[in-house]
């Protein structure tokens, strides 16, 4: 008998009482204010926001943010994520914000490569200012029938607090995340 | 080996260090509440994760076989290990097939149950540990005491002085920027080379064949997305159905973890990218067997979290080393008599049983309670320790002779009044770190028969 079967048979052995699935999460607070929220979050998790009203303000914030640094914004994609590990700031478009938590939805089909939002050593997100959602359950609703092969929610950039619990920002990821919300 | 009360002795000895531990621990359950708190329908939450794990237990086999199924489709190689040995040999044959001499290992707890490390050192393979924490621990030839924080017992100028002898930092540079810094330049390296990565799972989901890993430092991409083989490790109690539980689980996870409105990152694997082999090793070790037992299956809905570790007084003063178990805390007191019984007797009886684990478990496990379940079950077998064993019979005797019992409580009273030096001394362990209490002047059953008269 293979393991599999084994192990498969050793939990059908003892059949447990029925227990339903509670089915989907409704008790959940609607935020009147999920803008509000995202903004607060990502304070928390310490990224910076700027709201655009179009493309020319984008470049004025991100100028300020990161002055002479080369920003790579091509999507094209890279065969060997290694190409891209000298990439010091990296600008890609995210599908929809979270305001509970900041968490962003960003999928590998709008990256140059999977790796790319992680070796960088400074991100840039945008997404536009109507894709917002309260919470996590909204989140996975609005992912309901939308599979991505490699998908994630990214919060604020790469950070540890292994050492005395000291928060340092710039684990292994990217040092530092600028949202950029753009009006549509 | 020492067990837990003998370690926890050798732990203390340093009683600024062990303030220190105490303090630090409650600073994150503290962050824990305050995160907590700001969702209204948190007890609902739990309540309703409590309910998925439920279902998921009830129903293992069943999401086993539909998991794997999607992962197949998925294109994601899917393998079964019964123990910790066929795990090992599993990752090794993979490692070995694609000539790897070093790997990038991302945290994770069922590889540290597996001793997957000492395993693959001794095939001649370097197994590179990349979070911070377990880097730190792994070179000071440690294992990790808290699964969340894993160098949590050490400060900062421990780190500085292994860093100084491993990376050579400068002696005596303690700053932990300047420190994680030494080490995102160390893992870079690693990373940029290695052919094989290894992560664990927080969530496997049954609908899409997908898996969740979540980190903060983002060391678990790092590796998988620029290896050409992607091994990730898991016990088969991850399984969650739907991919809408996610929901559920991602708010709770990381407020409970460490107080953080959600991890910097959750990664969601379903397909290999081009060009790359994903591998899912499914683990048993001992899961099926504690499926089996009513009044401990319930353990298996644990998602790691480690709040019962920061509320615990016993853990928070004792270090996770003296559990002398990859998980330590009360949730790992509870799943290591699964593993064997015998050498970890002591684990059980390293609690206070005040319940506070039980309360903050996103999931609602009853640690508290299966604690003492399992000191019964311990007892019964003659596990005990002998001492314990012998003092129980005797209290039993005396509580149930009543004159015996008056007659000791009696002589109770006068030796703490007129003879402290009699129990005050160390050969009463409860007199180690603490004063006896005055005694009464005369017993409750006295006082009460006066009043009535």
């Amino acid at each position: 008998m293979s393991t599999r079967d084994e192990i498969l048979r050793a939990i059908q052995e003892n059949p447990l009482p029925v227990k339903s699935h509670p089915g989907d999460f409704q008790a959940y607070v609607h935020s009147e204010d999920p803008m509000g929220d995202f903004q607060a979050s990502l304070k928390t998790v310490g990224a910076q926001i700027f709201f655009c009203k179009n493309g020319h303000e984008a470049q004025i914030a991100l100028d300020g943010q990161y002055p002479s640094m080369v920003r790579y914004t091509s999507q094209e994609v890279v065969t060997s994520g290694l190409d891209l590990e000298d990439v010091e700031v990296l600008e890609i478009q995210g599908e929809f914000g979270v305001g509970e938590n900041g968490a962003i939805w960003l999928r590998d089909d709008h990256l140059p490569h999977r790796v790319a939002p992680f070796i960088c050593q400074h991100l840039v997100i945008y997404i536009r200012k109507s894709t917002l959602v309260g919470t996590m359950h909204e989140a996975y609703d609005r992912l309901e029938g939308s599979y991505a092969d490699f998908g994630f929610f990214l919060s604020g950039p790469s950070k540890t607090a292994d050492i005395e619990q000291s928060l340092v920002i710039g684990a292994h990821g990217a040092r530092s995340l600028t949202v950029l919300v753009m009006d549509n | 080996m020492l067990n837990h009360a003998e370690a926890s002795e050798q732990f203390i000895q340093d009683a600024e260090r062990t303030t220190w531990h105490d303090e630090t621990l409650w600073f994150v359950r503290s962050k824990r509440d305050k995160a907590s708190k700001v969702i209204p329908e948190w007890e609902d939450l739990r309540d309703h994760a409590s309910q998925i794990k439920d279902h998921v237990l009830a129903n293992l086999g069943q999401y086993l076989i539909e998991f794997e199924a999607k992962a197949k489709a998925n294109g994601v190689h899917v393998h079964w290990a019964k123990d910790a040995e066929e795990h090992n040999q599993i990752v090794y044959g993979l490692v070995a097939k694609h000539g790897s001499k070093a790997l990038v290992k991302s945290k994770s707890m069922l590889t540290e149950e597996c001793h997957l490390n000492s395993f693959l050192t001794k095939k001649g393979v370097e197994v590179v540990d990349t979070d911070l924490g377990e880097r730190i621990v792994q070179f000071r030839d440690e294992v990790p005491s808290h699964i969340v924080l894993p160098a949590i017992h050490l400060k900062k100028e421990d780190v500085g002085e292994t860093f100084h002898q491993h990376l050579g930092t400068p002696k005596g540079n303690k700053d932990p920027q300047f420190l994680t810094e030494a080490a995102r330049q160390h893992l870079r390296g690693y990373f940029l080379a290695a052919d094989v990565a290894i992560t664990g799972v927080n969530f496997a989901v049954a609908e899409t064949g997908e898996f969740v890993v979540c980190t903060n430092e983002g060391n678990a991409d790092m590796g998988a997305h620029l290896a050409k083989v992607h091994i990730a490790c898991m016990g088969i109690e991850k399984i969650i159905p739907r991919r809408k539980d996610l929901g559920v689980f991602l708010r709770l996870l990381a407020r409970s973890a460490t107080g953080q409105l959600i991890t910097t990152y959750s990664s969601h694997f379903a397909k290999p990218r081009e060009g790359q082999e994903m591998h899912i090793v499914l683990v048993d070790n001992g899961r099926t067997r504690q499926l089996a037992r009513p009044e401990f299956r319930n353990s298996l809905k644990c998602i790691r979290c480690a709040a019962c570790f920061n509320t615990c007084p016993v853990y928070r003063r004792s270090g996770g080393h003296s559990y002398h178990q990859p998980v330590a805390g009360p949730i790992g007191s509870i799943l290591a008599p699964n593993f064997d019984k015998k050498s970890n007797v002591d684990l059980p009886f390293a609690s206070t049983l005040c319940g506070s684990c039980s309360n903050v478990c996103p999931v609602k496990i009853n640690i508290h309670e299966q604690l003492w379940f399992w000191r019964q079950d311990l007892m019964k077998e003659g596990l005990a320790p002998a001492g314990k064993s012998l003092s129980m019979k005797g209290m039993a005797w005396i509580l149930s002779h009543p004159k015996i019992y008056r007659l000791a409580g009696a002589m109770g009273r006068f030796v703490v009044k007129n003879l402290p030096f009699l129990v005050n001394n160390r050969l009463n362990p409860w007199a180690k770190q603490r004063e006896m209490p005055e005694a009464p002047k005369e017993s409750f059953q006295t006082w009460y028969q006066s009043r009535k008269s």
